[in-house]
Parts: C-alpha cells; sequence; structure tokens
C-alpha cells in the first residue's frame, strides 16, 4: 500500500484510478485511510462479493487472502490480471507502468 | 473459485466506498484506466 501511494502520480499521468478493495468494514476503511493519507479510492467489500467474482485467493493455511491486482483498460477490458501465491508476491509498479504505456499508445 | 480473464470484459461491480459514495466499475468506462487492488489486509 505504501508503495501504491508512493507512485500514485505515475498511475495518474498514466489516466488510470487506483481502487483497492477489501473486505474489511467501511469504518476500518476510513481509519486506514485516514492514518495513512491515500489518495486513491477504497471500497469495502464486507459481503466479499467483488472478491469472490475476481477470484481473489484465500489461503487457509497461511490465514489470509492473497494479494491480487486486476488492470482494466478504457474498454472496460481486462489487461492484466495477477494472483498472488504469497502474501509478498505482489507485481513491481514498474512493470505495470510498461503495460499501461503500451495500453495508451 | 471464479477468475477473471485475459483480454475479456471486466466483471462490472457497484461498491459503496467507505464515504458512502456508490463506485461502478463502468463509471471509469470510456475514461480512465483502472487498477484493482485486492489488498491482503491493513497490517
Amino acid at each position: 500500500m505504501a508503495q501504491l501511494r508512493h507512485d500514485y502520480e505515475e498511475f495518474t499521468k498514466r489516466d488510470t484510478r487506483v481502487i483497492v478493495v477489501g473486505p474489511e468494514s467501511p469504518a476500518v476503511f476510513a481509519a486506514y485511510w485516514q492514518k495513512n493519507d491515500l489518495p486513491f479510492v477504497g471500497l469495502p467489500d464486507p459481503g466479499a462479493s467483488v472478491l469472490k467474482r475476481y477470484g481473489q485467493e484465500v489461503n487457509l493455511f497461511k490465514l489470509g487472502r492473497m494479494p491480487a491486482q486486476v488492470i482494466v483498460d478504457k474498454n472496460g477490458i481486462v489487461r492484466f490480471v495477477h494472483y498472488g501465491h504469497s502474501m509478498s508476491d505482489i507485481p513491481e509498479n514498474n512493470e505495470l507502468f510498461t503495460l499501461l504505456d503500451q495500453i495508451n499508445s | 473459485m471464479p477468475r477473471v480473464d485475459l483480454n475479456t470484459t471486466a466483471p462490472d461491480f457497484a461498491l459503496q466506498d467507505f464515504n458512502g459514495n456508490l463506485v461502478n466499475l463502468s463509471d471509469f468506462k470510456g475514461n480512465a484506466n483502472v487498477l484493482l487492488v485486492f489488498n491482503r489486509g491493513f497490517t
């Protein structure tokens, strides 16, 4: 999340909105956003309906949800999907910027 | 568990943000790319 915050401008430059979805309650989201001064959209999904639809993996052994990232282009088409297999399995933002530059060109 | 596939239409969704504003994925169509981040928790 800190990395996303750090690179937020780079996403904005590439006409890209960042939306964070999580199962936590609106109150938990609000507190976290306020504490960390986050500029992006935060969507609480306590029923996990979107999380399930997009197939975020829950690893019961590791007791948590695995990170996942999806890039949707301006036509509503999925252009990048990454399902993490561990808590730290997150693509580098530079990789995402390269892809976004291709999408925008 | 369903997953989304590359180069297919992203499933639309509507959720309220933590301020209560309704956000549809389709709101961004024609206007911005979207990076959806499925969070692993705020810890």
